[in-house]
């Protein structure tokens, strides 16, 4: 007697599992705890990796403004005014100003008194009389 | 795919290339073919054509040609910095192999990876980066030598 079919009844399930987990598992080399070792452990935390990366990128923008925003405030506020004073006379953007201001301190204690001399003549145009102030001469007083 | 999970580097340049002389950075470029397939047809017009003309203008590259059978058409770039780039071009016609073959002799060798900052100084601060005590008033006066009261 000779088994003929018992050959037949051996079937191969599919011969790529090993490379299609280790696909997943090469994501997960660098975390922590079983996850970077246990495929369905793996799966989540890769699958949870990859949507946290997508969402971060509109917050990285965010996170580096308020980053920005804060160092400005904290150099101004050291030579005596507030955030909003700088920002509205100087026409550079935060990230300029930002590096301004830890490279170049005198070049940003310079923006800081032109932001001041601006808020003054602000408030002389806001509470004064509407007189140009003295030694001040404009083509536009003079037309009146 | 991750920031952290995949690899970045900082934007550089190999040693200054440019300032002074240009250096090509391609070291050595092999063309692996095959004699008979199909896919190869492209790569096979292009070595009648357009190889010779390609290894005079860049006489600073080696270019090897080695037809193997049986073996995917394959173009295989090294750089000086020791970066090796493998580019399939199965079913590439030759114009497209030779627009390729000029796009790895432009790059220079560095891994194209993510770039942290789209720039860099060697000197980033030129009036001395800030610290806690840069626009404080300094609080004892200039250092004079001691006044002694005994002639």
């Amino acid at each position: 007697m000779v088994f003929l079919s018992l050959s037949c009844w051996i079937r191969s399930r599919g011969p790529d599992r090993y490379w299609k987990v280790q696909e997943v598992l090469k994501h997960a080399r660098h975390f922590r705890g079983r996850k970077n070792r246990c495929y369905s452990l793996a799966v989540r935390a890769v699958r949870r990796a990859l949507v946290y990366a997508t969402k971060s990128r509109k917050l990285k923008k965010r996170n580096m403004r308020t980053l920005w925003i804060t160092r400005i405030a904290a150099a101004s506020r050291e030579h005596g005014m507030k955030y909003p004073t700088l920002c509205l006379s100087v026409q550079l953007n935060r990230r300029v100003i930002c590096d301004l201001a830890v490279t170049e301190p005198r070049s940003f204690l310079s923006l800081a008194k032109l932001a001041r001399a601006r808020q003054q003549e602000g408030f002389r145009a806001a509470l004064g009389d509407g007189k140009e102030p003295s030694g001040v001469l404009s083509r536009v007083v003079l037309l009146q | 795919m991750t920031a952290r999970g995949s690899q970045s580097r900082f934007l550089q340049s190999v040693l200054r290339n440019g300032v002074g002389r240009y250096v090509c950075q391609l070291k050595r470029i092999s063309i692996i073919f095959s004699k008979k397939a199909q896919g190869s047809l492209g790569v096979r017009e292009f070595i009648e054509e357009g190889v010779v003309d390609y290894a005079k203008k860049n006489p600073s590259t080696v270019v090897y040609v080695s037809p193997q059978t049986s073996r995917i058409p394959k173009i295989v770039a090294e750089y000086l910095n020791g970066n090796v780039r493998e580019e399939i071009v199965t079913n590439k016609t030759s114009p497209q192999i030779l627009e390729l073959l000029t796009k790895l002799t432009n790059q220079s060798g560095l891994e194209i990876v993510r770039i942290r900052k789209p720039f860099h100084t060697d000197s980033p601060s030129i009036q001395g980066q800030w610290n806690p005590f840069t626009n404080r008033p300094p609080s004892i006066g200039p250092i004079r030598p001691q006044k002694q009261d005994s002639p």
